[in-house]
């Protein structure tokens, strides 16, 4: 009894001190950064030829239009702050800087601050506009501010390992002052309502108090309770994005096994014979031309849907799950013609990645940059793992992020 | 401690800064920071759990506890946590639902000409086709536009709520947009517009017995003026 009384305090202890001590997932969060980044980047320079039709204020959903949507939702968009067009583009033009901005891993706490404000401020502007692709990113945006995605393959992991934290330069201030001074506007005019007043101010006063305590006294007790506090929302954001996906999963799955289309094994071939979803009519008959593959596919879409959140325990069917289902989004964007759709979702399934197959696609992406340094010619500065990319310093090392917390200079700031 | 071990020789530490010898997370802090850090936690971890059961609530089927805090549940979700992951389910869509629109035109000698019906839908369609990255406007602009409208209406096609009036003059403003795009300039001036659907489901696959009935239905709404 005693025994085990002091065992599972022990086992406790150590669940309390890997929740609080380390952020884990390091490799994971990192790559949700970058697919979300990457696919809101692409998607607005796809969009690039289309902006003022989506978003614009002389847009079908013309500004008068989404200020009484939005006068009723109350839905967050800086876009409603003003209805000249030079605002709209300014605001486009940042929502891009930002996108690729996060992906870098550059001031990545203020950044996917930015970031994230510049998805919600474009897609509540015109919410007819999106999918659920948009959704996604919606929610991911969100989360992102809460998590320390930066602690590798990102600028600010660079700039830690060179200068000794990823707070030195002056950039950061200037950020949190510009940002800060648009945060007052927005304030002021009585443009922000009261939660994101509220939602602002504690992220602008934080990052002060994290740049101050990093810079002047990164080995006292106040940055140690900065860094468990930070490793605690991190954590807590982690987990709500794992348990968003697999709720994704799950409904998605939940919802198709009552319907009957999905249970006679014929559903997956009504998307193929409409028009907005065929953008290869030749491919889409010849795959709706075998019922028994047609069937194959759409019981083992509901299958893989309904089974994946009880598997994220188990590693091997999980990672097998998590292949099939990568695949299968890689073939709806070609299929139904979703590549924006298709990219978040992988970019959301890979918060399930195993560590070891991550090492292994960073060691190989970070080989392709030095062969291209090589064939271009350069020297490489910052030795063989490259720029973006640190070298492999997961703890751990196969199993997802292990015991012990990473060095706390290798970290990303706040 | 392998890993470890590689880190040590990646990142010698300044000299003349030992690492703080601290216990990892609460267990390596002072009594007044180990008190902060535990009502964090503590408020972190309810925020998270009451967040993801809120988010529970909102994508499962009404239910017990949903329908008890639906004002609770929406308060929380609305308007930034909303999300719909009912694609293709409980069926996926099984027909075809274009939109057409005709103008009415005063031509330059004062009279009104009817013009013909343009299949918008069939223009997104062809946008589509052979597309590897079909663009938000053709995809999903007048789809969406539509299933806002007919959401928003009732059978008779009467405004319902103030989302009614909003998407009658977002379906007008698409068409209209559409409909001089492709106008020549001297084509006189649109007057008023209509717009219907055309509805047709999609042919049961050759592999089944069943029977489709395939023709089209219109649903035709009233003239618009301009």
């Amino acid at each position: 009894m005693v025994d085990g009384v002091r065992r599972a305090r022990a086992a406790a202890g150590r669940a309390l001190a890997r929740a609080t001590g380390e952020a884990l997932g390091p490799y994971q969060s990192a790559v949700v950064r970058i697919g979300f980044a990457t696919t809101w980047l692409c998607f607005l320079l796809r969009e690039f030829p289309h902006r003022h039709e989506l978003y614009g204020p002389d847009g079908p959903w013309s500004w008068e239009l989404a200020q009484k949507l939005v006068g009723s939702n109350h839905a967050f968009t800086v876009l409603l702050w003003s209805d000249s067009a030079l605002w709209f583009e300014a605001v486009y033009a940042l929502s891009v800087a930002a996108s690729a901005l996060l992906a870098l891993g550059w001031r990545t706490r203020a950044v996917s601050v930015v970031f994230a404000a510049g998805v919600l401020s474009l897609q509540n502007r015109s919410v007819f506009m999106g999918d659920g692709g948009d959704n996604v990113i919606h929610l991911m945006a969100m989360y992102l501010v809460l998590t320390r995605c930066a602690q590798v393959w990102s600028l600010d992991a660079r700039r830690a390992r060179r200068h000794g934290s990823a707070s030195a330069g002056a950039a950061g201030p200037v950020l949190w002052g510009a940002l800060g001074a648009v945060f007052a506007f927005g304030t002021v005019t009585g443009r922000l309502g009261h939660g994101w007043v509220a939602a602002f101010a504690a992220l602008w006063v934080v990052c002060a108090v994290w740049w101050m305590v990093d810079r002047y006294e990164p080995r006292s007790e106040a940055r140690a309770v900065l860094d468990v506090l930070a490793n605690t929302v991190h954590n807590a954001g982690m987990l709500v994005i794992a348990a968003e996906v697999c709720l994704i999963y799950a409904t998605a799955g939940w919802y198709k096994v009552q319907g009957s289309r999905w249970q006679d094994g014929t559903a997956l071939y009504y998307p193929l014979g409409l028009d907005y979803f065929s953008p290869w009519p030749e491919l889409s008959s010849l795959l709706a031309g075998s019922g028994t593959l047609v069937m194959l596919l759409t019981y083992g879409t509901v299958a893989v849907q309904v089974a994946f959140p009880f598997t994220v325990f188990q590693r091997r069917v999980k990672n097998v799950l998590l292949a099939v289902m990568v695949l299968e989004h890689a073939g709806i964007a070609v299929l139904l013609g979703l590549p924006f759709f298709s990219m978040a979702m992988i970019a959301a399934d890979a918060v399930f990645l195993p560590t070891a197959f991550l090492l292994w696609l960073g060691a190989r992406a970070a080989g392709a940059r030095s062969g291209l340094a090589r064939r271009l010619g350069r020297s490489r500065p910052d030795g063989p793992a490259g720029a973006g990319l640190p070298p492999q310093r997961a703890p751990g090392g196969t199993a997802g992020p292990g015991p012990g917390p990473p060095p706390s200079d290798a970290r990303a700031a706040g | 401690m392998e890993a470890n071990g590689r880190e040590a020789v990646e990142e010698p530490l300044p000299p003349g800064a030992p690492p703080p010898a601290r216990a990892p997370g609460i267990a390596g802090l002072s009594a007044p920071g180990r008190v902060t850090a535990s009502a964090a936690l503590a408020a972190v971890a309810l925020t998270a759990c009451a967040h993801l059961a809120a988010v529970f609530l909102h994508v499962a089927p009404a239910n017990t506890l949903s329908k008890r805090h639906a004002g609770a549940v929406d308060a929380w979700i609305y308007p930034e946590f909303e999300q719909n992951w009912k694609l293709f389910a409980p069926n996926p869509l099984q027909q075809n639902i274009a939109v057409e629109a005709r103008a009415q035109v005063r031509t330059r000698d004062g009279g009104l000409v009817t013009e013909a019906w343009r299949d918008l839908s069939a223009e997104d369609g062809a946008a589509i086709r052979h597309s590897l990255l079909p663009s938000h406007t053709r995809q999903n602009e007048l789809r969406r536009a539509w299933d806002f409208f007919t959401a928003s209406h009732d059978e008779e096609d009467r405004p319902v709520g103030e989302r009614g009036g909003l998407s009658e003059q977002y379906l007008k403003r698409i068409a209209l947009n559409r409909l001089r795009a492709a106008r020549p300039g001297d084509g006189g001036e649109i007057v008023r517009i209509q717009l219907r659907s055309a509805t047709r489901a999609v042919a049961a696959p050759v592999w089944s017995d069943e029977e489709t009935d395939t023709r089209t239905y219109h649903r035709e709404l009233s003239w618009w003026t301009v």
